[in-house]
């Protein structure tokens, strides 16, 4: 047992090098797409957001998103549903548990 | 490998806000619901403590007055 115990604490630098070897170039991938995809906007862009979201409802008063392809609704519905997530993900984080509240 | 993808202002805005007012409203409602619990456990704490005290007392009474003599 004790040898056991030994043995595997002996494998641990080198399982520690492996995992980082191995999760490099992907943290890398990760990082160039999110430095530019997942940034919080900056206090410029707000203003551009205000007015697309007012492009949004005028376009929902005229009536043009009528008129959008059920391919774009669909894509749009995507993309909606990916901010709403982002949502429960704050409230996971706000109530420091994944499941339920830890009353 | 593909360009990253220029994202709207307007999306990454609506993400950010959301993450924000879920982070907010989880803080909110933990802090509603945790001493709504903690009530709760004290209620009950004291009903098990009485249930308990009834039982010893039924359980005692019910073994005096079961005088047989099969035992």
């Amino acid at each position: 047992m004790a040898q056991a115990v030994q043995k595997l604490v002996a494998k641990v630098p080198t399982l520690v090098g492996a995992a980082v070897s191995y999760s490099k170039p992907r943290l890398s991938t990760f990082w160039y797409y999110a430095r530019v995809e997942l940034v919080p906007p900056s206090p410029a862009e707000i203003p551009k957001a205000i007015s697309g979201f007012q492009d949004l409802i005028k376009g929902f008063q005229s009536g043009r998103l009528g008129q959008t392809s059920v391919r774009d609704a669909l894509r749009n519905g995507l993309v909606a549903t990916e901010v709403l997530m982002w949502f429960y993900i704050g409230e996971i984080i706000g109530k420091r548990g994944i499941v339920g509240y830890d009353v | 490998m593909v360009p990253p993808v220029q994202v709207s202002p307007l999306i990454k805005t609506a993400r950010w806000s959301a993450l924000l007012f879920g982070l907010i409203y989880g803080k909110q409602r933990y802090d509603y619901l945790k001493p709504i619990a903690a009530e709760e456990r004290r209620i009950e704490e004291e009903e098990k403590k009485l249930r308990e005290e009834r039982e010893r007392i039924y359980k005692q009474l019910s073994e005096a007055n079961s005088d047989t003599i099969l035992k």
